[in-house]
């Protein structure tokens, strides 16, 4: 069953002026990208910096709107609701990010952070805060501590468990494992792959690094400026790549 | 040409390099793995006598047969840049945003060789066309903020060899940029340790990257070395627990990604997190996480053996 339907994604950003009358130069982050994802389905999204990864993921998330084309979340353009509606959806699709330093407040424990998105919702917390931080491998008692009693690894622990305490159905992940160890990145790859099969969420997994979208994505999408090069089925790109530039994305992420 | 000898660092919270003995010889390229808290940054340090203050040293640090071990800061300054450079991860913060890339350069050339402005000007055009960097004079005249950022590490490259050093430690150099940009990175640096003669110590956490441009390489755990030897022979038949588990936990692109049964596989890992510098065992610094541990390994400090060198008194040491 289709969770996300995006058709014909673009959007521009205006660059500065480069005469004083002449026209702003426009800068296309991504270009006519379609795709869909199914429920507890991962579609993976390569490419360099620049190649619109991130745009993508802000467009998926409403964060902002699309020059054209459109976002479907569960049958419901997302871009065309009212901000009341899209924020009583939200709960349905969260986002992870790539520094566990930066998305976690320093000066707020760790279960006030944790509980952030239930207080928007204006649920109760309940057991919640407890619940999810054993969902990611902590601990209940974690809850009181602040982030900088945290590992890398934790942090992003916590990240997944703020993530996922909505009981969401898509998790947007951009670059999230981009800044951790190799053995921890492993750990938290794990982890998504378990909680996907606890949850049966869908997953956007943003990444530049080949060998951690092949580990996790059963589709996948190679952008380059803004273009989208190929997309299919993740293990018939990663054996037969039929661009140059996914061969060269394949062989920076070579085994050693 | 550059010696530890049983190099250890203490700080107040434990001892965060123990016992640490390398040979560099010109023209070497050794690579140093290890993930965050390792000590391979703080080795990094100590080869261009830059430890820090904090820090209780012992052991012995020889560069050209001169004891550099007690060493002040006079006797530093010309070796640095001379004899020993260094690159770093993040280019935009090494690099002076207010200052044209190629005044950057041009510093070390005038100071340490008393070179006249169009001279070091003339030489900055030289080493940016060395380092491959399209247009040289143009490049030179430009700022920080208008350069990518594999072309700022091209610069911060070109600033390292401006004094011809004979060893070039590049403390991960590639970790901010791009895949492909890493991989060219890389490339050039062995290209002009070949061309040079020049030494390299290529600190990473990159297996893939230290595979492609190192001839021997040392595994680095809570301050220890566990593992070293050849390249090929240790990232290819690893021996230590830890070396075997790191390499484990890299994703295969072209491994099968489901099981019979049609569940997602799971990556291995290894058990636990590494622990801070206080909690480190005082025997084997991997204890606790290690499949092979025996009941002494936490308390007993292992010694090195083998002709590649094994720090793990459980396993038998081969080539």
């Amino acid at each position: 069953m289709t969770l996300l339907r995006a058709e014909g994604l673009t959007r521009h950003y205006p660059l500065p002026r480069t005469r004083v009358l002449g026209p702003r130069p426009r800068l296309t982050a991504i270009e006519d990208a379609s795709f869909t994802i199914s429920a507890g389905e991962t579609l993976g999204v390569v490419g360099e910096s620049g190649s619109g990864k991130s745009t993508l993921a802000r467009l998926v998330m409403a964060f902002e709107k699309p020059d054209a084309g459109s976002v479907a979340f569960d049958g419901k353009d997302l871009h065309s609701l009212s901000r009341p509606d899209l924020r009583r959806l939200r709960p349905e699709f969260q986002m992870i990010f790539q520094d566990p330093y930066g998305s976690l407040d320093p000066r707020r424990r760790v279960g006030w952070s944790l509980g952030e998105p239930l207080r928007a919702m204006g649920t109760d917390e309940g057991r919640k805060i407890a619940d999810s931080l054993v969902q990611v491998g902590l601990h209940a008692e974690d809850a009181t501590k602040f982030p900088h009693e945290f590992s890398g690894g934790q942090r992003q622990r916590i990240a997944i468990a703020r993530a996922i305490i909505t009981r969401p159905q898509l998790l947007v992940a951009d670059e999230a494992v981009s800044a951790l160890d190799v053995s921890v990145r492993a750990q938290i790859l794990n982890l998504l792959m378990d909680l996907q099969e606890e949850l049966g969420l869908a997953m956007l997994f943003i990444s530049h690094d080949m060998a951690v979208v092949a580990a996790l994505c059963d589709t996948l999408m190679v952008l380059k400026s803004g273009n989208v090069l190929e997309q299919g089925n993740a293990a018939a790109i990663l054996n037969a790549p039929q661009h140059e530039y996914t061969q060269s994305l394949l062989t920076a992420a070579g085994t050693p | 040409m550059i010696e530890l000898d049983t190099l250890s660092v203490t700080f107040a919270a434990g001892s965060a390099l123990r016992d640490i003995s390398l040979k560099i010889a010109p023209g070497d390229r050794l690579g140093i793995v290890g993930e965050s808290g390792s000590g391979k940054s703080l080795l990094a340090s100590c080869l261009m006598g830059m430890a820090p203050d904090a820090a209780t040293l012992s052991g012995t640090l020889t560069i050209d047969g001169v004891d550099m071990s007690d060493a002040d800061e006079e006797t530093w300054r010309p070796l640095r840049a001379r004899r020993v450079a260094m690159i770093f991860q993040e280019p935009m913060s090494a690099l002076n945003p207010l200052r044209r890339v190629g005044d950057t350069v041009a510093e070390p050339l005038r100071l340490h060789f008393g070179l006249s402005r169009d001279e070091a000007a003339k030489r900055v055009a030289e080493l940016f066309a060395e380092v491959d960097l399209p247009n040289p004079e143009r490049r030179a005249r430009m700022f920080p903020h208008e350069l990518s950022g594999g072309q700022r590490q091209r610069v911060l490259i070109a600033l390292a060899l401006a004094c011809d050093p004979a060893l070039l430690i590049a403390d991960e150099p590639t970790t901010a940029l791009d895949a492909n940009v890493a991989l060219q990175v890389t490339d050039l640096l062995v290209d002009l340790s070949e061309k040079r003669g020049m030494a390299l110590v290529l600190i990473s956490h990159d297996l893939a990257s230290v595979a492609r441009s190192t001839e021997r390489v040392a595994v680095m755990y809570g301050g220890d070395i566990v593992e070293r030897g050849g390249t090929d022979d240790v990232l290819h038949a690893p021996q230590h627990p830890y070396t075997q588990g790191l390499l484990a936990a890299r994703p295969d692109p072209q491994a099968a990604l489901r099981d019979e049964q049609g569940k997602r596989k799971r990556l291995p890992t290894i058990p636990g997190n590494v622990p801070p510098l206080s909690g480190l065992a005082q025997g084997c610094r991997f204890a606790g996480r290690c499949a092979l541990e025996r009941p002494d390994c936490a308390t007993a400090r292992p010694v090195p053996h083998g002709p590649r060198m094994l720090l793990c008194p459980v396993v038998e040491g081969a080539a």
